[in-house]
């Protein structure tokens, strides 16, 4: 079995070296389909910050634009993005994007973030293959390796995990399914919901009696899961069934021969039938659609700002792909490629798509975010705001270094929002707390959409750190342009500090004018002027 | 938001897609408009509607205040007095609420199902709707995404409490966080909405000016209003910050602070009053610990005197401004209080049989509802759920609860009970 399975991916694999790359057959449908002029393709300063953001998670600092923009090489887009994915950086940002999309900043379960993210950033520095994470998080034991992927198990709640793997790994919202048919989705029904239950309703944590340690472990099964619609009288039952998918039988056994094993080692006997096993077995497989296709969507929505199937998670015949051959694509190529998440970035990338300019095409008004013909601009997650603002007034080096000593009292955090306790945070740590409590979604919530809110347009006018890191001293921006007399010099430094581009004419204008009127408060008036490009549309996203 | 009934699964998206985009609450209105067809954008503007909700967290003693019943056998020690009513009594804890009854409605029935705080609170501001398995909102937030503010320069809801404030996102449930509240812990607005003292008006409108300029150019020749949004967020801060002294309880008006109690909860409910003329759609004002497990009668003593002044004076001022018509005010807790002394001289919990006050936007002006049994324990015959409050509280406020929905990823919900109805005899 496992020989045809490699002979299958190993045909599919030659086949594919003889079409186009990925990144051509990206734009040739994207470009069929467009019904209208596209943007001009993005100028290098533009591209430079975007794929930046989007693969190193931060903002580039001002030698490496102006090293960018002064590279004359026909090949420096492809090489700059095949040396950002295979930065420190790339494994840590996608580590960040990876956790929040799969546990969306719930406090879960019992293995520590550090563990978690570790995990995350092994798989991110190697070869990242999905089905291979997926199937890691979905089999964890607890035992050795597998200890940190069982993050995602959390407490083991069986309805917290059937809603989720029916929505982050397959596409599919299935919450009112749980009581009833969906009422809209005609294809979602009660039974995809209590089929993806009926997998995990043995799993369990248990506690190891010997080193006292949570594990997963599962009971054994009683036999079908019944349920019920609330709107009818008639059970229904099923076994553990996918979407899709042949119901699984669930086999009996002789009386005393129902466990591989006896119980051993601090944990409880093992069934013979162990569903969640079954899961991880045959949920991350090229032959489920719902699985490839959901994970083509997620990349290309986190790359290009946009699901082909927008929600993310409303993946349904009532709600088709933007571009249903260039899914079909992606989903053969991203099989055909062992599932290597990095490839599928490195391909997206590639591609004129990604690389188009967020200026609309000259003579149009509008351009419908669905048709890609220029780039849609993506809010910043807050991990990436926090390293942007540092990054961008020079203070990344000094903050991110901050440690509270290890007797100092704890910050007040809700102190500090309310105004009651004057303390300013002494470790990176309290102020990236402070960045999340502020620009995170509530735990629970997917951050997948854009929302500037009040509270943060607020928090970026008058927070005292803002401010604070926008008064010159430890060698940071607004501190080194006091230096410059020259106004260009200090334009330029600002806007490749802050914008990652140069100033425009009108722009070295504004910033003279306002230089010149405020002669005498000169350090205040660069501290104004880099606040009102941090605070800019432009800065906030990643365009 | 009200909602017109979809056929199709499209429907259910473009809802969800608009409700995500939205800035709600805590983004101010300005996607508000986007939401709304516009004859019903016009109809809701003319409503004035609002509400104040007094959350005696814990839960205020029936006995002690609204319900005495001196004679029964689980009376206290307190006499009962008459009111503004004929043949109505009240606590001589609530002497200044007495001499306003004949403004107000009780409810002296109210019969609802969890005896534990915990679940309880949120249960009862959620109005206990069948389980969908989703979050309800409280119901400031449910006001909030359903009528929206009515003053677009100010958030919909506004949460005046002891302890931390902020932006408090959680009450939404699954409304979105835009749709949560603004939280003023002990009065005062979050820091936030201080300019630093660093940073005079002038330059603030200096910087400002860089931040628009910037922005201008930045949006002329792209996409989306989605762009746009961002700069709207800065305005929206900028009018609240220009409204701060209406957050301050510190502002407040010397003669007024005496008339309402300098005690926090009388200072919140002046606050309260403020922020309702500044035309905040729902304000929450919240005192913690009723749970008077113990010396019930002498911490009732303390206590109830602070809701009794404060609430008599603001149905005073709210009518004596013309507001008292569309100001819903409701008084109330999680649940009531035992009709047994326990042994510490308290009473515990007790849903079975509890009254809630109710003034104002539409309630019966001296109306006292609802039979008990002699001793007060029980309701004599049915009682009203929390559920029948929340149908009363929207039909006051101009939304019909049988043909108002939610939608959330595809489920129609309904704002309130299914199984339940106004409360026609509190209502005009």
């Amino acid at each position: 079995m496992f020989r045809a399975f490699c002979l299958i991916l190993t045909g599919i694999a030659t086949m594919a070296q003889g079409a186009p790359p990925l990144h051509r057959e990206i734009d040739r449908i994207i470009n069929a389909q467009a019904g209208g002029p596209s943007a001009t393709i993005s100028s290098d300063a533009e591209f430079f910050r975007r794929v930046q953001l989007d693969i190193a998670g931060t903002i580039p600092d001002t030698g490496q634009v102006r090293a960018f923009l002064n590279d004359k090489s026909a090949q420096k887009r492809a090489q700059l993005i095949d040396s950002l994915l295979a930065s420190e950086s790339f494994a840590v940002h996608w580590t960040d994007r990876l956790s929040t999309m799969l546990l969306e900043r719930q406090a879960l379960g019992k293995v520590t973030d550090g563990q978690w993210r570790a995990y995350l950033k092994r798989s991110m520095q190697g070869t990242p293959r999905w089905d291979v994470m997926t199937r890691q998080m979905l089999a964890a034991t607890g035992k050795d390796e597998s200890r940190a992927a069982m993050k995602f198990l959390g407490n083991g709640s069986h309805h917290r995990l059937t809603e989720d793997v029916a929505r982050l790994f397959l596409g599919m919202n299935l919450k009112c399914a749980k009581c009833h048919d969906h009422p809209s989705v005609k294809e979602w029904k009660q039974a995809h919901y209590w089929g993806l239950y009926a997998y995990l309703k043995q799993t369990k944590q248990a506690t190891n009696s010997k080193d006292k340690q949570v594990y997963f472990v599962e009971s054994l099964a009683t036999g079908k899961i019944k349920f019920q619609s609330v709107f009818e009288d008639n059970e229904e039952q099923t076994g553990p069934r996918l979407p899709g998918r042949p119901e699984v039988t669930i086999p009996t056994f002789e009386k005393g021969k129902e466990f591989d094993k006896p119980a051993e080692d601090g944990l409880p006997a093992v069934p013979r039938f162990r569903p969640r096993e079954l899961l991880a077995r045959d949920l991350p497989v090229k032959e489920n659609t719902h699985f490839v296709h959901n994970a083509v969507n997620r990349i290309w929505f986190l790359m290009m700002g946009r699901g082909l199937v927008h929600p993310l998670d409303e993946m349904h015949g009532g709600n088709p792909p933007s571009h249903p051959e260039l899914r079909a694509v992606l989903a053969r190529e991203f099989v055909a490629h062992q599932f290597d998440l990095k490839w599928l970035l490195r391909e997206i990338a590639l591609s004129k798509s990604y690389q188009r300019s967020s200026l609309l095409p000259e003579g149009v008004k509008t351009v419908a975010a669905s048709s890609y013909r220029t780039a849609h601009p993506k809010a910043m997650s807050p991990e990436q705001l926090l390293k942007a603002i540092l990054k961008a007034t020079g203070n990344l080096e000094k903050v991110t270094a901050m440690k509270t000593a290890p007797d100092a009292e704890k910050f007040n955090r809700r102190g500090y929002f309310s105004g009651t306790h004057g303390e300013m945070p002494k470790s990176f740590e309290e102020i990236r707390a402070i960045f999340l409590e502020t620009f995170a979604q509530p735990a629970g919530e997917a951050e997948d959409d854009f929302l500037p809110g009040l509270n943060r347009s607020l928090f970026l006018m008058n927070d005292r750190l803002v401010m604070h890191w926008l008064e010159p001293h430890d060698g940071n921006l607004v501190q080194g342009l006091g230096k410059i007399q020259d106004p260009g010099k200090i334009a330029e430094e600002m806007y490749l500090s802050v914008l990652a581009r140069f100033p425009e004419e009108e722009e070295l204008q504004t910033l003279k004018d306002y230089l010149e009127k405020n002669a005498t408060r000169r350090d205040a008036a660069l501290g104004e002027l880099a606040w009102a490009l941090l605070t800019s549309t432009e800065f906030r996203l990643n365009h | 938001m009200k909602t017109t009934p979809h056929g199709h699964a499209c429907g259910s998206l473009e809802h969800d897609i608009s409700r995500r985009q939205v800035l709600g609450t805590l983004g101010g209105a300005a996607g508000f408009g986007s939401l709304l067809q516009p004859g019903i954008a016009e109809e809701i503007t003319k409503q004035k509607k609002q509400v104040c909700l007094i959350w005696l967290d814990g839960g205020i003693s029936q006995y002690e205040s609204w319900h005495p019943l001196p004679k029964s056998k689980f009376a206290g020690p307190f006499r009962s007095i008459k009111t503004s009513i004929p043949g109505v009594h009240f606590s001589e804890l609530v002497p200044h609420t007495a001499r306003i009854a004949h403004k107000i409605s009780v409810i002296r029935t109210m019969a609802t199902k969890d005896p534990n705080h915990s679940t309880g609170v949120p249960r009862i501001q959620r109005g206990d709707p069948v389980d969908r398995g989703v979050e309800y909102p409280h119901l400031g937030s449910a006001v909030a995404k359903l009528l929206g503010p009515a003053n677009p320069e100010l958030p919909p809801y506004i949460w005046i409490k002891p302890g931390n404030g902020g932006f408090i996102a959680r009450e939404a449930g699954f409304l979105g966080a835009q749709y949560g509240t603004l939280a003023l812990g002990d009065g005062k607005p979050p820091i936030h909405i201080h300019r630093p003292g660093s940073i005079s008006a002038e330059v603030d409108a200096a910087r400002n000016a860089l931040r628009r300029k910037a922005n201008e150019r930045f949006s002329a020749y792209r996409n989306a209003s989605e762009i746009d949004a961002y700069e709207t967020s800065y305005d929206m801060a900028q009018q609240l910050m220009a409204r701060k002294d209406i957050f301050d309880d510190s502002e407040l008006d010397e003669k007024d602070r005496e008339r309402y109690g300098s005690h926090p909860l009388g200072r919140h409910i002046l606050q309260a009053r403020r922020l309702l003329e500044a035309g905040v759609r729902f304000v929450k004002v919240n005192s913690y610990h009723w749970d008077t497990h113990g010396d019930n009668f002498n911490m009732s003593q303390r206590l109830i005197p602070q809701v009794d002044r404060p609430f008599a004076a603001l149905v005073n001022d709210l009518e004596d401004r013309g507001m008292l018509d569309h100001t819903l005010l409701i008084v109330m807790s999680e649940f009531g209080r035992t009709p047994v002394i326990n042994s510490r001289l308290g009473r515990d919990h007790w849903p079975d049989c509890w009254s809630v006050v109710l003034a104002g936007c539409g309630i019966k002006r001296g109306a006292i509802i609802g039979e008990t049994t002699a001793d007060g324990a029980f309701v004599n015959g049915e009682g009203y759920d929390i559920g029948h409050l929340f149908h009363t509280i929207y039909t006051l406020l101009g939304i019909n609860p049988r043909k108002t929905h939610y939608r959330y990823k595809g489920q129609k919900l309904d704002i309130a009970h299914g199984d339940c109805e106004p409360i026609r005899e509190v209502m005009l």
